[in-house]
C-alpha cells in the first residue's frame, strides 16, 4: 500500500509530459514499420482504400507477397551479397582499425602524431567528395563489379581508428611489459592482450559499421552495375523505380524484407547499440 | 648460477642522467633491496636489469653472461609489478601459465607448474577466478605466482606491496621472506619504504640522484653509514643533524661545539687521529634513540622546547628545538608524555656520527 502511494507520489506534471513526448516519438518511429507490415499482410487494395484498416487482414496475402518477391526477383542473392559485404567490411574494419590503433595508442614511432592527425583530418572530408576519386582508383584496379571493389574502399575507417586508439590508450603499459617478459612477440601483444581488452570498443565499432554498411546505397550503386552483385538496398530501389509496374504491397514487401535484418540486429544488440552511440557520440 | 653484476651502468633520457656509473655485485640467492626516495632511479635500474629499458653505457652480466642486448623475455628474469599487471580477461590459472602458453610448452607441464606455484602461494581455490574477483593481496600473490611459473634465474619486484593496506603489507612482507627462503632464488626488490628494505634485505642498496650511496647489510648501513644521506634515510625516526664547529683536535678525539652559552653544547668526540682544522664546520648526526632525557641539574643538560609529540604506544617521539632553533627529535621508551612542557636532554658522544660539510662521513 505504501509502495503504491510512493509510486503515485512520483507522478508529477513533468514526468507525465516526458512520458507523453516519449510515446509520441515512439509512435512516429513505429508507425511506418507497422504500416509497412499492415500493407504486406492485407488483401490487395485494403490499406490504400478510402477506409483503410490499421491492422493486418490477410496472412495468406502477405505470404504470397513474400513468396513472389523472393522467387521472382534476385532478393535472396541480394541478401547473400549484402551479408557478405557487411560481414567482410566489419571484419576488415575491426582488423585494420585495431592493428593501426594498437600502434598509435601504445607505441611511439617517428611521425606518429602527424600520421594520426592526417587520418583524423580525413574525417572532415564528406563522402560525396571522395566518391569519384575512390571510384577512379577502384576502376583502375579493375575492381568494378567485384566484391573486393565493394568492400575494400570501406575498410579504412578513420572514425574506427580514432575510437579504438582512444580505447587502447587506457591499456596500462605495465600489462604490455608483463606480457613482453612472459615472452610475447609484438603481434602476440596485439593478439593476446590488446585485442581481448578492447572487446567493448570492438563490439561498438562492429555495430556501427553494420548500421552504416547494411544501409549503404550510394557506393554499391556506383561500383556495381551487374545485377549479380546488387545489394538489398539496390534491389529495393528497383521496386521503387519510377517506371516499375509493381503494386504498393509488393514494394512494401521488398522494403519489409530489407528492414528485417537490421530490425533483428537492433533487437539483439539494442543495449550495445545505445551504449555505442552514447560513447562514440555518433549515429554511425 | 644466477649472480648478477652491473658494471659502470649509465642511463640517460636526452640530457637527463637517470643512472650514474652504477656498479653492483649481487650474489646467487641473495635478497637485494634497492631503496631510495622517489625519482632516485631505483625502478629504472630494475627495469634495465629486466630488459625493459636499455642502458646507455656499461654492462649487465647475469650468470657471467653479458645480457645488454638480450631480449627481456630471454634474460631469465621475471618481474612483479606494483600494479600487479594481471591480464583481466584471463583466469588466475591462465595468467600464471601465460608464459608457458607462449612458449608452446606441453599442456601437462604448464598445468603442473601452475599447480605447484598455486600450492606455494595457497592459490589453489582461486585458479578459475578472474583478477577482478580477487582482493589486493590475492592479486599480488597471483603476480608472484606468474613469476614463479617462469622459473626465472632472478626475481624482480617493483614496489610490489605499495598498493596494499598496512596490515596486509606486513603479512605479505613475511610471506615474501618465507618464499625467498623456500625458493632460494636471487631476488631484487625495489621500495621507497626503508622499513620494508631493512626487514627483507640480505643486502641493501641505497640510491639517491641516480647514484649508489652505499651497499651493505641493513644493520651495517644503520650502524655505519657512509654519508649524511644514508644516515638520514636509514632508520626511523630520522637521524638528527646538528651543525657544529670544531674547537680542537687531539690524540684523544675532537672537541666540537654546536651550542655556545651551554656547557652541554660542547662535545668531546672519540674520533682519533683526525687532522681536522680548528673552526672547521661539521655536521653531527645523532639518532633520536641516542638522545636521552636527563635532569636539569645534569652538567651536560640542554633545554629542549617541544613542538609536538608522537605517542607510538611502546615509545614516544618528542619533536622540539634547541635554544639556537636547531630541530631535534628524541625517542623515549617506557615513559609517556602527553604534555608539551620543556624537557632537558643530553647527547651521548659515543653515538655521534660526524660528517664533513659535503655530507661525507669523517671516520678515524
Amino acid at each position: 500500500m505504501t509502495g503504491l502511494k510512493r509510486n503515485f507520489s512520483r507522478i508529477t506534471p513533468w514526468s507525465v509530459a516526458k512520458w507523453a513526448a516519449a510515446l509520441c516519438i515512439a509512435f512516429v518511429m513505429v508507425f511506418p514499420i507497422w504500416w509497412m507490415f499492415n500493407v504486406v499482410f492485407a488483401d490487395p487494395g485494403v490499406p490504400a482504400s478510402l477506409n483503410p484498416r490499421l491492422y493486418p487482414t490477410s496472412l495468406s496475402a502477405g505470404i504470397e507477397n513474400i513468396k513472389q518477391v523472393l522467387s521472382e526477383t534476385g532478393f535472396l542473392r541480394a541478401y547473400y551479397i549484402s551479408v557478405a559485404y557487411t560481414v567482410l567490411t566489419i571484419a576488415g574494419v575491426l582488423l585494420i582499425g585495431s592493428m593501426a590503433a594498437f600502434e598509435f595508442a601504445l607505441f611511439r614511432f617517428p611521425g606518429a602524431r602527424i600520421l594520426f592527425a592526417l587520418v583524423m583530418l580525413s574525417l572532415m572530408v564528406p563522402t560525396a567528395a571522395t566518391l569519384i576519386p575512390t571510384y577512379l582508383v577502384v576502376a583502375k584496379l579493375g575492381w568494378l563489379n567485384t566484391m573486393q571493389g565493394l568492400v575494400v574502399p570501406g575498410l579504412a575507417s578513420a572514425f574506427g581508428l580514432f575510437m579504438l586508439t582512444q580505447f587502447m590508450k587506457s591499456i596500462p603499459q605495465e600489462m604490455l611489459e608483463a606480457a613482453r617478459l612472459d615472452g610475447a612477440t609484438h603481434f602476440q601483444l596485439y593478439w593476446f592482450i590488446a585485442l581481448p581488452l578492447s572487446k567493448t570498443a570492438l563490439v561498438t565499432l562492429a555495430i556501427l559499421t553494420f548500421m552504416k554498411t547494411w544501409g549503404n546505397f550510394i557506393w554499391p550503386l556506383v561500383i556495381s552495375q551487374k545485377p549479380e552483385l546488387f545489394t538489398v538496398s539496390q534491389v529495393v530501389s528497383l521496386f521503387n523505380a519510377p517506371l516499375s509496374h509493381t503494386t504498393v504491397d509488393v514494394v512494401m514487401t521488398a522494403n519489409l524484407l530489407a528492414a528485417i535484418p537490421p530490425l533483428v540486429f537492433f533487437l539483439i544488440f539494442q543495449r550495445q547499440i545505445v551504449e555505442g552511440i552514447a560513447s562514440s557520440g555518433t549515429k554511425g | 648460477m644466477s649472480s648478477l653484476q652491473i658494471l659502470n651502468a649509465c642511463k640517460s633520457y636526452g640530457t637527463v642522467e637517470v643512472l650514474k656509473d652504477i656498479n653492483l655485485d649481487v650474489q646467487s640467492g641473495e635478497f637485494v633491496v634497492f631503496v631510495g626516495p622517489s625519482g632516485c632511479g631505483k625502478s629504472t635500474l630494475l627495469r634495465t636489469i629486466a630488459g625493459l629499458e636499455d642502458i646507455t653505457a656499461g654492462e649487465i652480466r647475469l650468470g657471467g653472461k653479458r645480457i645488454n642486448d638480450v631480449d627481456a623475455a630471454k634474460r631469465g628474469v621475471a618481474m612483479v609489478f606494483q600494479s600487479y599487471a594481471l591480464y583481466p580477461h584471463m583466469t588466475v590459472a591462465q595468467n600464471m601459465g601465460f608464459s608457458m602458453r607462449l612458449a608452446k610448452a606441453p599442456k601437462k607441464e604448464t598445468e603442473e607448474r601452475v599447480r605447484t606455484a598455486a600450492h606455494i602461494l595457497q592459490l589453489e581455490k582461486l585458479l578459475e577466478r578472474k583478477p577482478a574477483q580477487l582482493s589486493g593481496g590475492q592479486k599480488q600473490r597471483v603476480a608472484i605466482g606468474r613469476a614463479i611459473v617462469r622459473e626465472p634465474k632472478v626475481f624482480l619486484f617493483d614496489e610490489p606491496l605499495s598498493n596494499l593496506d598496512a596490515e596486509l603489507r606486513v603479512q605479505m612482507r613475511a610471506e615474501l621472506a618465507q618464499l625467498h627462503r623456500r625458493l632460494g632464488n636471487t631476488m631484487i626488490y625495489v621500495t621507497h619504504d626503508q622499513v620494508e628494505a631493512m626487514t627483507l634485505a640480505d643486502k641493501m642498496v641505497v640510491l639517491n640522484g641516480g647514484k649508489v650511496q652505499q651497499v651493505g647489510h641493513p644493520l651495517e648501513l644503520y650502524d655505519n653509514p657512509d654519508n649524511m644521506f644514508v644516515a638520514g634515510f636509514v632508520g626511523t625516526p630520522r637521524m638528527n643533524f646538528i651543525k657544529a664547529r670544531v674547537l680542537e683536535t687531539g690524540i684523544g678525539g675532537i672537541t666540537v661545539e654546536y651550542l655556545s652559552d651551554h656547557s652541554g653544547g660542547r662535545l668531546q668526540l672519540p674520533l682519533k687521529n683526525i687532522t681536522y682544522g680548528a673552526e672547521a664546520e661539521v655536521w653531527l648526526g645523532i639518532r633520536p634513540d641516542h638522545v636521552k632525557l636527563c635532569e636539569a641539574s645534569d652538567a651536560k643538560a640542554l633545554p629542549l622546547t617541544i613542538s609536538f609529540i608522537e605517542e607510538l604506544g611502546d615509545s614516544t617521539c618528542l619533536h622540539g628545538a634547541l635554544p639556537n632553533a636547531t630541530k631535534l627529535s628524541v625517542l623515549t621508551h617506557g615513559g609517556r608524555r602527553a604534555e608539551q612542557t620543556p624537557v632537558t636532554i643530553k647527547i651521548d658522544p659515543e653515538r655521534v656520527f660526524v660528517f664533513d660539510r659535503n655530507g661525507e662521513r669523517i671516520r678515524d
